[in-house]
């Protein structure tokens, strides 16, 4: 079936300064009505080349061309005017206001002296969700709707712009395994309703279920197109990564020793007293990776909050190594626990330091070779040694230790991260999507890291949202939904399917909640 | 019932130019703006409309300066924060000294005063006698014959609410605060919504400063706005910038004001007057946190 | 730290040449004006010993800025601490009656007792009842402004003054100069010494400036946040009282109305132009006191009101704060082009 070319990109470059080129001389076509992904590893330039394209960031050099015409698009605005819109991978909605006024901001129906047309804005929403058969409320805030009605939320303030061309950044990062085919089916209808959808992933079996083609990029450019039917996942996982990729797990059977690191029971609730962990309990023993699963928001980061203390449990108990610290502060656990927090630059890392000086937190205050002058003063020359201690252990590929740490890729930022935490030499590490962001590269170096912790007898408490880093690494998998512990499962006795069942609340999995 | 009288009108006088300037500090802490120029605007805005004032001869032109004058400093906050990125506190103290010492020079270079300026020359602005309400017995003595700019700042703090919450000017204002990315992804520029509450800024504070020089008195001395601009923002972030409840936070304050001047016939030293208002704002920091942690 | 002080020698420059244009469009010589400036504070014997002796409230009150705004504390209430530091050394040098070689340091540590008490008031505040130290702080100067000024016209106010003042403080307390210099300089420059020694060598250095970096993390890490914030208040609070106690010591010898009125302020501007480093608020402290020295020889000379000052220094503010992120985004653009270049090639 012979389709137009409607979007054409060519020789597209873009450089972050001071030192990346995110694209190198990339050309790449969209037909019109066609569902095309774009693949790549994290870094590739998928994301950059649809930002380029949608006028969130300027190329430094190629062109453009749009049903034919040369085309700029200097901001979104232009390119949702010409029929263009894209649903970023943050979904950017805002809570405080409900789905109908996050569909119209910015393309309101109004009334006398700019006054909004609340009316007329409820039934352009009320329509267009008719016509495309999602399952949203008008009126509802989306601060209270689930991530993946909120995503449709996003979709539909395109479709309210009548676009007719969808980029997706990375849709189903959010998304549990059974809400996924609800979103490919809406996006058929989207494609039969003469759509076109440009799909940005790197999870091969949805690519290769959804779209019709698929370009593959790596670092920066673009390595082949072809039609999804004539690709097999390890063709596509070659392409992406220029070598061959393993997917089965290199877990070796161990027996796991004595309880390390005990959770019971913990409650915790928010200001406005909703229980944001309910009767949560985990053990972990040493040798053992046990990995949380859950969909983004039902107690992990509160979970994470409480065993490091940064937020108080109404009761529960904590343990590591028979040791009780339930009550201590933070120093004290952090004499027992390493810790790689979800966020980098929030909160394992001062963005704005030197490496050196990220490098030595905690380390500065347990670690007695950098103490000087009676403890007051702190030994830099002594800290420095510990920065090469990392850097040559970890491979972590940078210039001098007084350098910003700013100036590292976030992968050898989070091997910074990784080597401060890991020399502290603690019996239980909990690690809180430490893979997140990270290229291949750096992403297998953490898996291979997070099994030999394992070989070498410490316990592991691994956080994330990707099943299969789980399945891959974890001996036993905890589920959490809505701030409780519902399933503590063996991961080779345990499927994708059987996750994601509880990950939805188990047998709740049917209950129709507004948008899912 | 004289004393009545005197306190309202005197807590009327204390609550403008704090309410003028607070509500203009609403518009840039919903847009997400760290805005603490106030003091600096409302300085250069009493220089400027006893500029305009003496060598114009009209106290409506000495408005208009009072609010170019202000926006002038807007122009030079949105030309750093917004525009090169610099760090909004960071510019907005540069700002606040930048208004000190310009007004204290230009009192100097064109005046050839240090400390104050006054002078017959100077046109006040008038007081307003409402047309009807005036011959009402009671009501009309309450409610008529106040200085123009304070039926102004009541017509100002409801066509904010308005604003604010009706129009679509309002709904991308909050939203530029709320989120930022969400709105420039809507395909509405967030910067160009945080320089227009900037210039909505300015021009209450040019108001409030244009009612310290020609309202009520008719001078200007230097460091005239005397923190008022850090009241009007402590104000801000008592109240989340609802502007209703800015209003009654200023009513308070006023009334505060107005008890210093009130006091000042009494045998309390005219030293411990002087601070009430600014332990009034600590107190209402006080019960503001007490409230706070009875929601939690 | 190169781009540092690259982006201040322009930023002043520019702001010099700002002050320029208007100089010559008020009708006078700019070269005249900046020369006269120049020769009354830095070339001439006395003009240079002043300038030095006027930059001890400058630098002292610019540390505390420096400190408090790189620890995560907003401490603008140096103008305030700085009074109730005067006041102390003013309380010990009126009513303690012993030889210079106590009572010296007993007012010294009076002064920073003071300012520690007034910026520990407003620590204090904000632990117990979450108040904002920003509001507080600034509060609490006005507060401090007018009971000082109570202090001085009831209290201790001196008969024999025809304006408020206290009388003087015990002769033993005087700091003396030194050919030309007052030897208040030298506790200046030790307490210098000491705020460079703790925030770049000490373990509590480190852990301040982590914490004003990013709290969260310096939290997680094990540092106790909230014990260090009141230490970096009672710090930077003292080094403001102890720039008003010198002051009282080694300037007019008792509390006069007005004391110290703008040097706080001016100390803050400072720390936001030195970009909170200790050295760079030392250089931009004794700039600035040069640039407020000359002004008075300035004006005698020119006729150039000596409140331009005022003036430049905010517009030197403005400037070299532009200026460091401008030259950021150049030195990024031309990143940018020599990457091109490379690809390409």
């Amino acid at each position: 079936m012979a389709r137009d070319v409607l979007i054409d990109l060519q020789h597209i470059t873009k450089v972050f300064p001071p030192d990346t080129v995110a694209l190198s001389d990339v050309s790449v076509s969209f037909e019109s009505g066609e569902i095309h992904a774009l693949v790549g590893e994290n870094g590739a330039g998928k994301s950059t080349l649809m930002k380029v394209f949608y006028g969130l960031e300027r190329r430094d050099a190629g062109d453009i061309f749009f049903r034919g015409a040369k085309v700029e698009f200097r901001t979104p605005r232009e390119a949702i005017s010409a029929g263009i819109g894209m649903v970023h991978q943050e979904i950017l909605l805002i809570p405080e206001y409900t789905v109908w006024q996050n569909i119209v901001l910015g393309a309101e129906p109004v009334r006398a002296f700019g006054t909004i047309d609340a009316h007329k804005a409820r039934e352009a929403v009320r329509q267009k969700i008719e016509e495309f058969q999602f399952n949203l409320e008008p009126d509802a805030l989306v601060g209270d709707i689930s991530v993946a009605a909120r995503q449709k939320v996003e979709i539909l303030k395109l479709l309210y712009r009548n676009v007719s061309v969808l980029v997706l950044d990375e849709p189903t990062a959010v998304l549990t395994p059974q809400e996924i085919p609800q979103l490919f089916s809406e996006l058929a209808r989207l494609r039969d309703k003469e759509h076109t959808i440009i799909f940005i992933s790197h999870r091969l079996d949805e690519v290769l279920t959804l779209s019709d083609r698929v370009t593959v990029m790596r670092r920066g450019k673009v390595v082949g197109t072809s039609a999804a039917s004539e690709l097999t996942k390890e063709d596509l996982a070659r392409q992406m990564v220029g070598r061959e990729v393993l997917f089965t797990s290199r877990r070796q059977p161990q027996e796991p020793g004595e309880i390390v690191f005990g959770a019971r029971g913990l409650n915790c609730s928010d200001t406005e007293h909703r229980a944001r962990l309910h009767d949560a309990t985990v053990e972990v023993r040493a040798g053992e990776i046990v990995g949380v699963a859950g969909v983004e928001g039902n107690g992990q980061f509160e979970l994470v909050n409480a065993i490091m203390g940064l937020t108080p449990m109404t009761s529960g108990t904590l343990e590591v190594k028979g040791k009780d610290i339930t009550h201590a502060d933070i120093l004290t656990r952090r004499m027992l626990i390493a810790f790689v927090p979800q966020d980098r630059g929030k909160m394992g890392a001062s963005v704005a330091a030197s490496i050196l000086e990220d490098a030595i937190m905690t380390h500065h205050i347990l670690d007695p070779r950098f103490r000087t002058w009676r403890g007051l003063g702190l030994d830099y020359r002594h800290a420095a040694e510990l920065v090469d201690q990392i850097r040559d252990q970890f491979t972590v590929s940078m210039g001098h230790s007084s350098d910003p740490f700013s100036s590292l890729s976030g992968g050898n930022q989070q091997k910074v991260i990784l080597g401060r935490e890991l020399l502290l030499e603690t019996p239980f590490v909990l690690m809180d999507q430490p893979t997140r962001g990270l290229d291949v590269g750096s992403i297998e170096y953490v898996h291979q890291l997070l099994l030999d912790l394992r070989s070498r007898k410490r316990a592991v408490l691994l956080v994330s949202a990707d099943l299969d880093e789980l399945f891959m690494v974890a001996d036993r998998i905890v589920v959490m939904c809505q701030g409780e512990v519902v399933a503590d499962l063996a991961t080779d006795a345990t499927s994708h399917e059987e996750v994601g069942y509880y990950m939805l609340g188990g047998k709740e999995a049917a209950h129709a909640e507004t948008g899912s | 019932m004289n004393v009545l009288f005197g306190l309202v009108s005197a807590m009327l006088v204390g609550a403008t130019p704090i309410l003028l300037a607070a509500i203009g500090g609403t518009f840039t802490f919903y847009a997400g703006i760290f805005n603490i120029a106030m003091e600096g605007m409302m300085l250069v805005g009493a220089f400027c409309a006893v500029l305009g004032s003496f060598f114009l001869h009209s106290w409506f032109l000495g408005i208009l300066c009072a609010v170019a004058g202000a926006l002038i400093m807007a122009v030079i906050f949105v030309l750093f924060a917004v525009r090169l990125h610099t760090d909004e506190f960071l510019t907005g103290i540069a700002l606040n000294l930048f208004a000190v010492g310009l007004t204290t020079f230009l009192l100097r270079d064109i005046f050839h005063v240090k400390g104050a300026f006054t002078n017959a020359g100077i046109r006040a602005i008038p007081a307003v006698k409402l047309p009807l309400i005036d011959g009402i017995p009671f009501l009309g003595r309450l409610l008529s014959g106040y200085n123009a700019i304070i039926y102004v700042a009541v017509l100002v703090t409801v066509l904010s609410a308005f604003v604010i919450f009706r129009t679509r000017f309002g709904l991308r204002l909050r939203g530029a605060g709320y989120n930022a990315a969400c709105l420039d992804s809507s395909g509405v520029p967030a910067s160009t919504i945080r320089i227009w509450s900037l210039i909505v800024c300015a021009v209450c504070c040019g108001l409030a400063g244009a009612y310290l020089s020609l309202g009520s008195v008719r001078l200007f001395a230097e460091n005239m706005s005397a923190g008022r601009g850090w009241i009007s923002l402590a104000a801000v972030i008592l109240v989340s910038g609802n502007p209703w409840g800015i209003a009654i936070i200023s009513l308070l304050f006023g009334f505060f004001d107005g008890l210093t001047v009130f006091l000042q016939g009494s045998r309390i030293p005219t030293q411990f007057t002087a601070m009430i208002p600014y332990v009034a704002t600590l107190v209402s920091l006080y019960l503001y946190s007490v409230r706070k942690r009875r929601q939690a | 730290m190169r781009k540092q002080a690259l982006s201040g020698i322009l930023g002043v420059l520019a702001a010099f040449a700002i002050g320029a244009l208007v100089i010559a469009l008020q009708g006078f010589n700019p070269v005249e004006t900046y020369g006269a400036l120049l020769q009354y504070s830095l070339f001439s014997g006395s003009g240079f010993t002043a300038t030095v002796t006027r930059a001890v409230p400058l630098i002292l009150t610019g540390l505390s800025a420096s400190i408090a705004f790189a620890s995560g504390p907003v401490n603008l209430g140096q103008p305030g601490q700085l009074v109730m530091g005067a006041l102390g050394a003013t309380l010990v040098g009126l009513f303690v009656h012993l030889p210079s070689v106590f009572l010296v340091p007993l007012c010294i540590l009076a002064s920073l007792l003071g300012g520690a008490l007034w910026s520990g008031l407003a620590a204090l505040l904000k632990r117990a009842f979450a108040m904002d130290e920003f509001i507080v702080t600034l509060m609490l100067n006005f507060i401090a402004d007018y009971f000082a000024l109570w202090v001085i016209t009831y209290p201790l106010f001196d008969p024999s003054a025809m304006t408020p003042m206290t009388k003087p403080i015990s002769a033993a307390a005087w700091l003396p100069d030194v050919g030309g210099v007052n030897t208040s300089v030298l506790f200046m420059v030790l307490a210098a010494v000491v705020c460079w020694l703790i925030m770049s060598r000490g373990r509590s250095g480190y852990e301040w400036r982590m914490t004003g970096q990013n709290s969260l993390f310096a939290r997680i890490g094990g540092c106790k946040v909230d014990a260090n914030y009141v230490r970096v208040m009672l710090v930077t609070g003292a080094l403001a009282g102890l720039a008003g106690g010198l002051m009282i010591m080694g300037g007019p010898h008792r509390f006069v109305k007005g004391l110290g009125a703008n040097y706080a302020w001016d100390g803050i501007m400072i720390a936001v132009v030195a970009s909170n480093g200790i050295s760079g608020t030392f250089l931009y402290g004794l700039l600035f006191s040069a640039l407020q020295q000359g002004a008075i020889g300035m004006e005698l000379v020119t006729a150039v009101p000596s409140e331009f000052i005022d003036v430049l220094q905010a517009v030197i503010v403005l400037v070299v704060v532009a200026g460091r992120v401008s030259l950021n985004m150049v030195f990024d653009r031309l990143a940018t082009r020599r990457k091109l270049k490379e690809s390409a090639g």
